[in-house]
């Protein structure tokens, strides 16, 4: 093949990647993130609070997330669903794959920077008067949230790349198409080293969004 | 009528007995020290006061109505917390807000004041320690002393009858520590009763019209009126 057919090729299947990357990749990792993170801060509360059954309950839940690989996970649930008679699209297995596995880190990351902040914030809390809500909502979360949010936008950023994954069950996704285009022109390495240069262009991307959001966090007078 | 009155207040950490049987009175408008060597259970005794933990055994009486300390009920514990306010040795002011919103806070969110309101009386408790040239500053911006002075005037915020002082001034350096005791000297000429737990002798001679000295979770000593 001449640089003038690879070129043409790279260029050529360009939008085609692309497209499954905003229309799926993209989509995927932050549905999923955005849930995730809401299971993470549910269940960092319920073990912060050490709530009788449901706190050993999420422990459980992080024991098994955690000690087993995300692919055997996506299989599992792909194949398992049906048998459950429920059946749904393979795309929404994924999310609710992904959320729930990222859900799992995520808590603990959330539950560390939960118990991060002193305890003593919290009495003062109690000694005007706020419940333990009023405390959760003002006091603990805020800054739990701002010393988790760098650990948790990596997270994102991981599972970008992580949604290949998702072609073992079916969904389409821009490294399949990839793989696709691949393979009707045979010429494998230029359209890899294409979606390589794309993943990374989505993650520079969000790196910078995560730099926007720390800074519209703020860092509450504390110089960094 | 005693505004608070404490009787035989016992209180173990697990087989450890740090408070056997603290008994004492306070009327409004008095202020009370409390002293005595490290460990005697002075911080303990002023956390059971304000319920940050639970006494085993005693009998609080506030404002005359009687309570058991040992078996106290959430709503019990708020309506006693909302009329008294706690001053830390290390101030534990919120990090994640400024000095306006922390005296703010407990005003609306807990006493659900309108936030505008909130405020507005905030700032007017921020002059009374000084502080009101600080309103837009974090924790993390302030000195000791000034933090010192903001979590003082987040206690005065919401009215108490009574303030605890739990060493207010022992992590401070000299400079630091007069102003905070300036603070507390006017709130004790306007007659704020208050029970002051501090190492400044002269500080407590000089504005206390009750002293007590404890020793290994006893009142050892108590000058002034009669308990
Ligand atoms: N949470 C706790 N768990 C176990 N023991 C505790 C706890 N808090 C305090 N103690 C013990 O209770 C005793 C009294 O402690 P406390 O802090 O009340 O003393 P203190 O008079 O305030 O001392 P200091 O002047 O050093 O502040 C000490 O022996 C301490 O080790
Ligand atoms: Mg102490």
């Amino acid at each position: 093949m001449t640089g003038q057919a690879v070129w043409e090729l790279v260029t050529g299947s360009f939008p085609k990647i692309l497209e499954y990357g905003l229309k799926v990749t993209l989509p995927l990792a932050v549905i999923a993130f955005i849930l995730s993170t809401l299971i993470a801060v549910g269940v960092a509360m319920l073990q912060y609070a050490k709530v009788p059954v449901a706190g050993p309950l999420c422990r459980f839940y992080i024991w098994i997330i955690r000690g087993t690989p995300l692919l055997v996970q996506l299989m599992v649930s792909f194949y398992g669903l049906p048998l459950l008679g429920i059946h749904i699209h393979p795309f929404i297995v994924a999310v609710a794959v992904f959320s729930i596995n990222e859900g799992a880190y995520s808590a603990e990351t959330m539950r560390a920077a939960m118990e991060a902040v002193p305890a003593g914030q919290l009495e003062a809390g109690y000694c005007v008067g706020m419940s333990y809500m009023q405390n959760m909502h003002h006091i603990i979360l805020p800054q739990a949230f701002r010393t988790a949010f760098p650990s948790l936008f990596n997270a994102l950023i991981s599972m970008v790349k992580d949604t290949s994954l998702a072609s073992a069950i079916t969904v389409v996704e821009m490294f399949t198409r990839t793989k696709q285009i691949a393979g009707q022109s045979y010429n494998y390495l230029p359209l890899y080293l294409e979606v390589a240069l794309i993943y990374l262009l989505f993650c520079t991307v969000l790196s910078f969004v995560q730099r926007g959001g720390e800074k519209l966090l703020g860092s509450y007078g504390v110089r960094k | 009528m005693a505004l608070l009155e404490i009787k035989d207040l016992h209180k173990s950490f697990k087989e450890t007995e740090v408070l056997s049987g603290v008994s004492l009175s306070i009327e409004r408008g008095e202020v009370m020290s409390i002293q005595g060597p490290s460990g005697s259970g002075k911080t303990t005794l002023l956390r059971c006061m304000n319920f940050l933990e639970k006494s085993d055994a005693g009998t609080m009486i506030f404002d005359g109505e009687e309570y058991e300390l040992a078996g106290i009920g959430k709503a019990q514990i708020a309506r006693i917390r909302r009329r008294t306010g706690f001053v830390f040795q290390n101030y534990n002011l919120f990090a994640n807000k400024t000095a306006l919103d922390n005296v703010a806070l407990g005003l609306y969110s807990a006493r659900r004041i309108p936030k505008k309101e909130a405020r507005e009386k905030a700032m007017e408790q921020l002059k009374h320690v000084g502080m009101e040239g600080f309103a837009a500053s974090y924790p993390a911006q302030l000195s000791g002393g000034q933090q010192q002075r903001v979590a003082i005037a987040r206690a005065l915020a919401c009215e108490p009858e009574l303030i605890y002082f739990d060493e207010p001034t022992s992590a401070l350096d000299p400079d630091l520590t007069a102003e905070v005791l300036e603070v507390m000297r006017r709130l004790a000429g306007e007659g704020m009763t208050m029970i002051v737990v501090t190492h400044e002798t002269a500080f407590a001679k000089e504005v206390s019209t009750k002293a007590i000295y404890m020793e290994k979770g006893k009142i050892k000593e108590t000058k002034g009126e009669k308990l």
